[in-house]
């Protein structure tokens, strides 16, 4: 397996007037493609910190970063912008959907950020709905949708751009145990079948549970680290079984299962195109 | 590095009117700021222009037409040696051009007017008294006795101020003194026919109004005459029938002065409110513009996180500020729209009527005012106000969209 992200020896520190607060004090971390790997640490640990300077998103004080091969510390702030798009999606903890944007919307603006028609973009759009089950709330807007909802929105969202790589920043940490666990289901299962390599920083025992390798955080650096073999999704219908739910909710959910295989047995390129 | 990112015009359309349809009653209640704002500028800019035009014709139309034709050096001597000796290579020309409308020529001196014991200095006007009506109105303010008749060669029309001075009434026998080019002083008796009440103090004080002929033979001028006056049909085409005198009588010893240079105080008069309606526009304007940044800086306020998380999944800098400043420019596009067509229809309601001022006439007058005003939206007050909103509208934009690009995502997405 080869890394396709490297920190070596990375530094960072806040300054909070002339109070210096350490956030990453020589971090070495590889990780390699397909892994579902999760940051794991306190508050302040530094775990959101280091995401943000492999999304990207921040500058380290010193050490270097590659991703992919390229060193996207040297980047202009311009070539980072076009590098995140083309290589990374992002989840965040709190959602962060545009507001003024329906769901289908929010999935579409990042593929007409990178150059695909707005008609073409849709029918993306539409794709990564169906894929993380909520095609039948595309056109919501996001405070017409519950916390998980959003989350699911994030995470097509994210995904439309084909990225190789997520980085999600504690997805679970705004959801209450079974939308969080059903996330992670989601999220392990596209990191499955799709090989997109997923580094989450999270403290929800359930991510870890679900974290192919996981690195402990402390005071800014790697204190443990394990791998484990690769567990199986944590089974929805276990999590969520759907002889539980009321019974509307179970003729819906039936009738998307049923409606969805079909159409995905209708047109198997348009699904091959994007899985 | 693949193709440059790009999102489409209805994308940023989208976003910008999306945007603005977020918080209604900031953008409603900023939108009515500008309607107002907008609004009342077109009223005070059509007041403004519809005051001036008056003023401007008033000023021609009362004594100096729109353009008067001397003999090189006379506006600054006023000495009768300076006189067109050959007014016909002038006069010919007059109906060549369609933007003349009338002319007449004239013989100005000083001089001195009395009756009985009272005296005063005059200035004395010879004119022709039919050509003097296609010219000015200074017929029309004739408030006491007629205008000159034809063929009467003794008549003399007075400011109503010169007469009250000298004591003079109609039907008085008034003599007139004045100095012949040569340089002898000779006099000569007038029947006072008629009294002019201009509301100018400079003709009210001064004037004395007598036949052309009789000043000639008078003063022994022959032909000569020391004006000749045109009216233009416009007083927009001063400039225009300047430039074809200059072009016809260049190389010749002639002066060819617009009514602009003919009385430097109006010229300064119109010149100040000129400058009054731009502060007007400016002061209106810069309300609107702190109206507008007030708005797009609390809007991006709220919305640090949101463009830190657009930052964060792909959108350029050039986008983001491409977005904002759409947004500014729709809101100040929509709010000045909005604003110059109820203006326009303040303006247009009034148009009619005019505003009735006539509790202050005597000021009026005096600055060539009528006391209705009417107001004149020009299509040069239209572009100003429209072109100055425009720059205001990308100033207001360009600072919030700016330092919208100017974010650290990282601290952005940090906001709860």
């Amino acid at each position: 397996m080869t890394s396709i992200i490297k920190t070596r020896d990375l530094h960072k520190c806040y300054w909070v007037g002339t109070m210096p607060h350490p956030a990453l004090h020589g971090i070495d971390l590889d990780i390699e493609q397909g892994e579902f790997a999760v940051l794991a640490g306190r508050s302040g640990s530094g775990k959101s910190t280091l995401l943000n300077i492999i999304g990207a998103l921040e500058s380290a004080d010193s050490g270097s970063v590659e991703v992919f091969d390229q060193n996207i510390l040297q980047m202009t702030q311009d070539r980072r912008t076009r590098f995140r798009l083309d290589h990374i999606g992002f989840v965040f903890q709190a959602y962060n959907l545009i507001r003024v944007f329906s769901a289908r919307e929010n999935i579409a603006y990042v593929c007409q950020l990178q150059g695909k028609s707005k008609e073409e973009s849709l029918e993306i759009a539409n794709h990564w709905l169906r894929e993380v089950e909520i095609e039948h709330l595309g056109y919501r807007k996001p405070d017409q949708l519950s916390g998980g909802q959003q989350q699911r929105v994030a995470i097509a969202r994210a995904l439309a751009t084909e990225p190789q790589i997520i980085l999600a920043d504690e997805p679970t940490a705004n959801l209450d145990t079974q939308t969080g666990r059903n996330l992670i289901h989601l999220m392990q299962g596209l990191n499955q079948r799709l090989g997109t390599t997923f580094l989450i920083s999270s403290h929800d025992p359930d991510v870890k549970e679900a974290a192919s390798r996981l690195i402990k955080l402390a005071d800014g650096q790697i204190v443990d680290e394990w791998s484990t073999i690769p567990k199986p999704p944590i089974s929805i219908s276990s999590a969520c079984p759907v002889q539980n739910k009321p019974l509307g909710e179970r003729v819906r959910i039936k009738l998307n299962r049923m409606f969805s295989r079909r159409r995905r047995k209708q047109s198997p390129k348009d699904n091959s195109r994007h899985s | 590095m693949a193709n440059r990112t790009r999102l489409g015009i209805t994308t940023y359309l989208m976003f910008a009117i999306r945007n603005l349809m977020r918080n209604r009653r900031r953008t409603t209640i900023t939108l009515l700021t500008m309607i107002f704002g907008i609004a009342v500028l077109t009223l005070l800019s059509a007041l403004n222009d519809g005051w001036l035009s008056q003023m401007k014709t008033n000023f021609i139309l009362s004594y100096t037409g729109h353009v008067q034709i001397h003999a090189r050096g006379f506006e600054a001597s006023q000495n009768l040696r300076d006189r067109i000796n050959k007014p016909e290579e002038v006069t010919r020309l007059m109906q060549s051009y369609s933007e003349i409308v009338g002319w007449t020529q004239r013989i100005r001196t000083s001089g001195l007017a009395s009756v009985g014991g009272g005296s005063a200095g005059v200035q004395i006007m010879a004119t022709d008294p039919e050509q003097e009506t296609w010219v000015t109105s200074i017929h029309e303010h004739v408030t006491w006795g007629d205008w000159l008749r034809p063929g009467m060669s003794r008549d003399l029309l007075l400011g109503a101020t010169v007469a009250e001075t000298i004591g003079a009434d109609l039907g008085n026998r008034v003599i007139l003194m004045a100095q012949r080019p040569a340089g002898d002083m000779v006099s000569e008796v007038f029947i006072l026919r008629g009294i002019l009440e201009t509301g100018a103090p400079q003709i009210d004080r001064t004037l004395a109004l007598i036949p052309l002929n009789t000043a000639q033979t008078w003063l022994d001028m022959g032909q000569s005459v020391t004006d000749i006056v045109v009216r233009a049909d416009h007083h927009e085409n001063t400039g225009q029938v300047v430039r074809l005198f200059a072009q016809q009588l260049s190389g010749q010893s002639y002066e060819i002065m617009p009514w602009q240079e003919l009385d430097p105080m109006v010229r300064q008069w119109l010149e100040f409110s000129d400058a009054y309606g731009l502060v007007i526009i400016l002061v209106v304007v810069i309300l609107v513009l702190v109206e507008i940044l007030n708005t797009m800086l609390i809007s991006l306020h709220e919305r640090n996180k949101e463009i830190g998380v657009i930052a964060a999944i792909g959108t350029t800098r050039i986008q983001i500020f491409s977005m904002l400043l759409l947004e500014a420019v729709l809101l100040i596009f929509i709010g000045a729209s909005l604003g110059y067509l109820v203006g326009s229809l303040l303006v247009y309601a009034l148009s009619g009527t005019g505003i009735d001022l006539t509790g202050y006439a005597n000021a009026f007058q005096f600055f060539y005012m009528n006391p209705v005003i009417y107001p004149d939206l020009t299509s040069d007050s239209a572009l100003r106000i429209l072109g100055t909103t425009l720059i205001a509208a990308l100033l207001a934009g360009v600072y919030p969209a700016w330092r919208a690009t100017r974010l650290s995502i990282s601290q952005a997405l940090r906001i709860q």
